[in-house]
């Protein structure tokens, strides 16, 4: 028992080991990564609040802090302050030098409209608006919007990914690993369920309740949960037979215990290799939803309503491009993880045979 | 022998049978004696006599129509208005004065009961297979859309509650009965009946099924000559119309073909347009009119553009307040969201300026519209006064006001994604007053649902036009408090109530205008309903060789180019001369003039 346990760990270092060795796969890993750590601390960088604002010698941390009046910087308005405004006012006043602004790089949020005279949305990219990727077809900024949208819609495919593999691997183990009526029964359940047309129940029940992230995942994870089931019922089907879990058995352990501590442990490369290509379909799922206005609710920033909005608009190509080129780059820096996961735990690199 | 018996039994019935249809037409109605018949032939005509006949028309509808039924499932499509403007009504309201004049019927009277009105049918209006139209055809229209057989439960309900009777008095004259004593003109809004071919139908449970796709005489100038399902449906121009040198009909329906083609996607079909596929293209929406129609067909005078001021019923379209929202039951709070709403900045930067802000609730319902309400106006001062006053004045993190747990958060819901940048707008821009505005796109029929049952906090919807303003539907308190009907603000005020029981029973025109104007005022100032914006007038884009009356259009005119519509229809024709000269200039590269016209006769300034 101990040294098994051992030796799986030491093949886990070893397959990290592999995986980084394969460049492709390995950058884009990092990449990704980096990139969701940057949208998780997306309102330092993208945001219409200032990041510092130093006013008659005292400092404020608008990013951090709760609304902040005009009235406070004294402005005319009870509202909250526009710093973009504050900042082209204080340099047109010529103000004491301590008063300053320190705006984020774009200096947008993902629901604000940025209307002018004279100029109507869609605005074409443009670095004196400072709207980088140009705005849509209300004045909102599309780069603003892309990475709020990136955020929700990883999130959303990975968190949609942990409630579906935890039902989907929890029941497939049961079913290889007991069997019998058990598993006959959840076939028969498989079956009937994965017939159902999905996207017509996702559109019947979104134009019920008005969904929100968390229901669009309970709903998406209702009728996705079934893929995982097969892999895993015959991957435990093969290792209920191991010493290891006979072991496991006669030294008493309840089978929840054997599935969750010996079983899965062991499968997890089948877990794995299957983990991007969910991702994947998550953020292609909540695009098409979106897309089809059955998805998150506006004024949410969404990369299928960014979608939309370009394919209606094709004579204003700064909507489209982004859109499809992030999206692009996003589903093809998954698919090189996934090809290199593939790789690493490749059964052909590791059976001897005798 | 036996077989003689047998004969003559037969022949005696049938005498019988005679004799007694006889009596039955002798003690049949006779009309009154004291009717004055009236035939408005003196009211001015509006089409061009310059006008020639000839051409074909082309046009496209987004989708093809389920059925070629025009009542019924799924007959309620937007094709139907192609089929129903092409069967004459008895009488129309002139499109530019709104007085009475002939159209199928000759003549008409007012009965003294104040709710009958006869009418002489003209005695050579015919149908498209050359039957004449009788007084059958009326009393079989009455049974046709009583009838179970066509599936139409409104239609049933509205030709048995609404509409009493319909009387023959001889081939060519009959009376219809209304439920109701109405003004006179009103009489012929609310009680019309379209008469349906007799010798056409035939009614029975599989009626819906068996007229999907035949094509129903009709008494307009067009009749339907060829139909490629889901592709295109195409009108041909009856050479030998009945009504052709009427008064009021001549001059007009000029083109011979007209081709309605199905383009699914609207960029596609503007593409067709510019390619010279289509003659005529809508050029509403802003974005249309200021930048997309500007290709090089229209800077080189292939394609002129024309906008056109109407005056017409604008659809009460708004943001509609749910006083059964404990937040919303507060005028102060109501008067607030008013306040707080930007309709300026959207129609400013967004709306191009060209639409303009709606008034109030009935707005160009002619006399009927009381000119002195105008809509409260985006000013966050008294937005917060208002609100400081109701006790929401603490703010939360966000900016949003608060009262005790309470925040000052409502939803907005709406079914019609096209206007979900405006609303996004104004979410936007009432978060300044510290009114958190959440927008709730519900697919249109949920959307419905949810708002007939009264479940919605703000509603942001239009209401479509009537003849008439109409106050109890909307703001009765018989209507409140209850699901399925009309008032969605649950407005139930005394005052309201009672003003709304003299309107209805009010026959005398100048007691009704009076009314009205107390009313609009009463409701306007209770601020359940938030007008948005209106558009007043029409804009296209057309191919140079289509030709127009010096007038342009009517008054009432909702489109310039519609091709089969009694009133407004029809005015145009095409100029084959011109139509050669252009697509011979196209071919060899060269251009005329860009040519871009508003016209603002019938513009309304002060609104």
């Amino acid at each position: 028992m101990e040294s098994l346990a051992i030796d799986a760990k030491n093949s886990h270092q070893g397959s990290w080991r592999k995986f980084k060795r394969l460049k492709r796969g390995y950058f884009s890993f990092v990449l990704l990564s980096l990139m969701i750590l940057m949208s998780c601390f997306g309102e330092l960088m993208f945001n219409s609040k200032a990041l510092l604002v130093q006013y008659q010698n005292e400092l404020y941390w608008p990013v951090f802090s709760s609304a902040i009046e005009g009235k406070r910087f004294g402005l005319a308005y009870e509202y909250e302050t526009n710093y973009r405004q504050l900042k082209k006012h204080w340099l047109e006043e010529n103000t004491p030098h301590s008063n300053f602004v320190i705006l984020p790089i774009v200096p947008f949020n993902a629901t604000e409209v940025d209307l002018k005279d004279g100029a109507y949305p869609p605005l074409p990219p443009s670095m004196t608006t400072q709207h980088y990727l140009g705005t849509d077809t209300i004045g909102r900024d599309v780069l603003v919007r892309l990475v709020y949208g990136f955020r929700t819609a990883m999130f959303f495919a990975i968190t949609l990914l942990i409630v579906e593999y935890f039902v989907g691997v929890l029941i497939g183990c049961f079913m290889g690993f007991l069997g019998g009526g058990f598993d006959l029964f959840f076939q028969r359940i498989i079956e009937v369920w994965s017939n159902i047309p999905f996207l017509y129940i996702v559109m019947i029940m979104s134009s019920l309740i008005t969904p929100g992230f968390w229901s669009l995942v309970f709903i998406m994870a209702l009728f996705g949960w079934m893929s995982m089931t097969w892999y895993m019922r015959s991957a435990s089907y093969k290792e209920a037979n191991r010493d290891y879990v006979l072991a496991a058995k006669m030294m008493g352990a309840s089978n929840l215990r054997i599935i969750c501590k010996h079983i899965i442990p062991n499968t997890v490369s089948t877990i794995i290799t299957f983990v991007p290509f969910s991702v994947a379909g998550g953020i292609t799922a909540l695009t098409a939803l979106d897309f089809l206005s059955f998805g998150l609710p506006a004024p949410s920033p969404s990369w299928g309503e960014l979608l939309k909005q370009g394919v209606d608009n094709l004579d204003h190509p700064w909507i489209i491009s982004s859109v499809v080129i992030s999206l692009s780059f996003v589903l093809m820096l998954v698919t090189f993880i996934g090809e290199a996961i593939r790789e690493v735990f490749d059964p052909k690199h590791k059976i001897y045979y005798e | 022998m036996k077989q003689n018996t047998y004969t003559l039994k037969l022949i005696s019935f049938f005498v019988i049978f005679i004799f007694a249809m006889y009596i039955k037409v002798a003690i049949a109605d006779s009309l009154p004696s004291d009717i004055e018949w009236i035939t408005n032939t003196s009211a001015s005509e509006w089409s061009s006599t310059t006008a020639q006949k000839g051409g074909l028309l082309r046009l496209n509808i987004a989708s093809f129509p389920p059925t070629l039924r025009t009542v019924g499932p799924d007959s309620n499509n937007s094709f139907r208005n192609f089929l129903t403007d092409n069967q004459m009504p008895l009488v129309d309201m002139h499109p530019n004065s709104g007085e009475v004049i002939p159209m199928l019927a000759s003549h008409w009277a007012y009965d003294n009961d104040g709710k009958t009105v006869y009418y002489k049918i003209k005695k050579n209006a015919r149908w498209s297979n050359g039957n004449p139209v009788t007084a059958d055809d009326f009393l079989f229209a009455l049974k046709f859309n009583r009838s179970q057989d066509i599936v139409a439960p409104w239609y049933n309900k509205h030709f048995s509650e609404e509409i009493i009777d319909v009387i023959k008095f001889d081939t060519h004259t009959i009376a219809i009965v209304g439920a109701r004593i109405k003004p006179k003109k009103d009489l012929h809004y609310y009680y019309s009946i379209l008469p349906r071919a007799k010798h056409f139908h035939q009614l029975d449970e599989n009626w819906v099924n068996n007229f999907n796709w035949k094509i129903e005489p009709n008494t307009g100038p067009y009749q339907i000559n060829n139909i490629r399902k889901g592709k295109l449906i195409a009108f041909n121009r009856k050479d030998k119309w009945w009504a052709k040198d009427d008064q009021f009909l001549r001059n007009r329906f000029n083109v011979d073909n007209i081709l309605i083609k199905v383009v699914r996607d609207p960029n596609t079909a503007f593409k067709y347009f510019e390619r010279g596929e289509l003659d005529v293209f809508n050029l509403t929406m802003p974005n249309l009119w200021h930048e997309k129609a500007n290709g090089p067909m229209f800077q080189k005078g292939f394609i002129h553009k024309l906008s056109f001021y109407n005056q017409i019923a604008q659809g009460a379209s708004g943001l509609f307040l749910n006083l059964e929202n404990n937040i919303l039951k507060d005028i102060n709070v109501r008067k607030a969201i008013a306040h707080s709403l930007n309709f300026e900045k959207i129609i400013k930067q967004l709306l191009r300026n060209d639409y303009q802000r709606l008034p109030r609730f009935h707005s160009g319902y002619g006399e009927y519209s009381n000119e002195d309400i105008s809509p409260l106006g985006f000013n966050l001062k008294q937005a917060n006064t208002y609100l400081d006053s109701a006790g929401w004045s603490e703010k939360d993190s966000l900016g949003i006001r608060t009262q005790g747990n309470d925040r000052l958060s409502l939803t907005v819901s709406y079914g019609n994604k096209l206007h979900e940048p405006q609303i996004i707008v104004l979410t936007e821009e009432a978060k300044k007053a510290g009114i958190e505005l959440r927008p709730q796109y519900l697919e249109s029929t949920s959307f419905y649902k949810n708002v007939i049952e009264k479940k919605h906090d703000i509603a942001w919807l239009g209401w479509s036009t009537g003849f008439r303003p109409a106050y109890w539907q909307h703001f009765h308190s018989d209507n409140a408090y209850k699901p399925q009907t009309n008032n969605i603000t649950n407005l139930a005020n005394l005052n309201i109530d009672s003003l709304i029981n003299q309107y209805r029973s009010s026959v005398v025109e100048k007691d009704r205008v009076r009314l009205a104007h107390l009313l609009e005022k009463e409701i306007a100032d209770q601020v359940v309903f938030v007008p948005s914006t209106m558009v007043p007038f029409t804009r296209v884009g057309f191919w140079r060789w289509l030709k127009l009356p010096d007038s342009i259009a009517t008054k009432s005119s909702t489109s310039l180019f519609n091709p089969f519509h009694p009133t407004h229809g029809g005015l145009f024709w095409i100029d084959a001369k011109s139509k050669n000269n252009s697509l011979t200039a196209k071919r060899s590269g060269k251009g005329f003039t860009a040519s871009t016209t508003i016209n603002d006769d019938y513009k309304v300034t002060d609104q």
